[in-house]
């Protein structure tokens, strides 16, 4: 049932809306076809970044695909939480780490999702920052493909969809914009630092493969 | 889909036309294919990509000015969309005129709506007279008067270049007294793209062939006077030749068909001195080989309105 939601309203409405009136275009998103489970890294300007991905996944495992969201800000209701997890398959986490036993810890939500098989799409700049400009990552990207180091990791750079919603306003109009998927990152050590700064060179490497 | 079918009413003349594109077509097809098995360069590489893409236009063309009108209108309004949205997406507007830009949006299909109806004066004055004040009076609502009158200017000039020049197209096929016993509105947009469309080619056959005196040197390398001359010549001689669409004479037709060169040429250079201040080469990369949309139909955008007064004011009046 959650599927044939995901289905109708990514690969049906969300993909040709995007496609035809707002003028996105995806490149080299065939990998995915090949690829069961991944962690898929974007660099984060708008809410349209998650509906452009999600549009680009393709229908079989659509639904073993969740979004991380950030609980103190897509949260809070009963009825927006029903909404994030039926409508765009997203899973909430808090985005301080945890400090005390009693606190989510984000990164073992995140694990235990991938442990079950799934795949799941993070922003490793944390929010949607500056309009057209990528900030520092987070640690939580390094301290994720640490504990899980077999699962593969897609970087994936979005090119001019926050002119289409920017930070802050709530029309959506056409402005023609790219999805760019690039090949899985190859780590060669898991130390944490070494982590976060391959995984930020690769969006930009992908930005410039179109 | 048998409503559609059914409704593919082509008289003689416009396929004669389809005839006469689909063996141009072959001919430029095959032309290229030996000349790159001869002597294979980025040249010919080019020319068979852009061969490729006329096959495409060609058939979506064709297939929308044949079947049912309501599916020519809502092409030509898409076409616009498209050529408004690449604009837009080239020019650096403010965050404040996002709402405006939604009504240039909007404003797409109630000037196709004027012309499916044919009500011909709401259809030329709506973006001339109504936008014109709509469009500044909202940015000077939005609040922010930095750098307005840019905006201003901009916006306002983009509808009269995507949507006015384009949307006379439709207002051939729907206007009355355009469709009766010996004119035919089909036949005529047919003419007006061949026309418009031939002289692009031609311009830059002889511009490739004897080009040397460069007309506007600092606007666009390519376009020489050799070109522009020859390209004005070739034009009204295949003008001349097509007269059989149009219920013309043939001093008509060759007026027509001169003035079309000459208006095409004007359009061409319009846009490339807009693509040279944005610093760009094509307006997009949506049609390959030719570039964005705007590449395409940029002589189309100030051929039409014209066209269609001198064929108003030949035929009717």
């Amino acid at each position: 049932m959650k599927k044939l939601i995901l289905i109708v309203i990514y690969t049906i409405f969300w993909r040709n809306f995007l496609k035809i009136i707002i003028g996105l275009k995806c490149y080299n998103h065939e990998i995915l076809r090949k690829k069961k489970q991944f962690i898929l890294i974007a660099n984060h300007n708008s809410h349209m970044d998650t509906m452009a991905i999600m549009s680009c996944m393709p229908f079989r495992y659509i639904h073993r695909v969740h979004p991380v969201a950030a609980e103190d800000f897509f949260g809070g209701s009963r009825f927006k939480e029903l909404l994030m997890r039926y409508l765009v398959n997203a899973t909430l986490i808090p985005r301080k780490s945890a400090n005390s036993d009693e606190d989510v810890n984000p990164i073992k939500v995140m694990s235990n999702l991938l442990e079950k098989g799934r795949s799941i799409i993070i922003y490793p700049e944390g929010s949607r920052g500056t309009p057209g400009v990528m900030s520092d990552f987070k640690k939580g990207i390094g301290y994720l493909v640490k504990q899980n180091p077999t699962v593969d990791v897609i970087p994936v750079y979005l090119d001019g969809l926050h002119k289409t919603l920017p930070k802050g306003k709530n029309l959506i109009l056409p402005y023609n914009c790219r999805i760019i998927f690039g090949d899985s990152i190859n780590f060669n050590s898991f130390d944490l630092e070494d982590i976060i700064s391959k995984a930020e060179k690769a969006i930009h490497r992908v930005r410039s493969l179109v | 889909m048998e409503k559609i079918i059914l409704s593919i009413d082509l008289n003689a003349q416009i396929q004669w036309v389809i005839a006469i594109i689909l063996s141009i077509l072959i001919i430029a097809t095959i032309t290229f294919w030996i000349w790159k098995k001869l002597s294979p360069s980025k040249l010919v590489d080019e020319m068979m990509l852009r061969t490729k893409s006329w096959w495409g236009m060609c058939f979506i063309f064709v297939f929308a000015s044949t079947v049912n009108p309501i599916i020519t209108y809502i092409g030509l309004a898409f076409l616009s969309f498209f050529t408004l949205r690449e604009v837009y997406t080239l020019l650096k507007l403010r965050d404040s005129d996002r709402s405006t830009l939604l009504v240039c949006y909007l404003s797409i299909p109630i000037q196709y709506y004027f012309a499916y109806q044919g009500w011909y004066t709401m259809f030329l004055i709506f973006i001339p007279v109504f936008m014109f004040i709509i469009i500044p009076f909202l940015l000077v609502m939005s609040g922010d008067t930095d750098d307005i009158i840019r905006s201003m200017c901009i916006l306002p000039t983009s509808l009269m270049l995507g949507v006015f020049g384009i949307s006379h197209l439709a207002l051939l096929i729907s206007f009355p007294e355009m469709n009766t016993d010996n004119i035919s509105g089909k036949a005529l947009l047919l003419f007006l793209i061949f026309i418009t469309e031939a002289n692009d080619i031609m311009q830059f056959i002889c511009g490739k062939i004897f080009g040397r005196k460069k007309i506007l040197p600092s606007v666009s390398p390519n376009k020489t006077w050799e070109g522009f001359i020859g390209g004005v010549i070739s034009t009204t001689i295949i003008g001349y030749f097509m007269g059989f669409l149009t219920p013309l004479n043939s001093w008509q037709c060759i007026l027509i068909s001169f003035s079309i060169a000459i208006l095409g040429f004007m359009g061409d250079a319009i846009i490339s001195a807009v693509k040279r201040d944005f610093g760009v080469k094509d307006m997009g990369n949506s049609i390959p080989g030719h570039g964005g949309f705007l590449d395409r139909i940029d002589s189309l955008s100030t051929t039409s309105s014209p066209f269609f007064h001198l064929i108003y004011f030949m035929v009717i009046a």
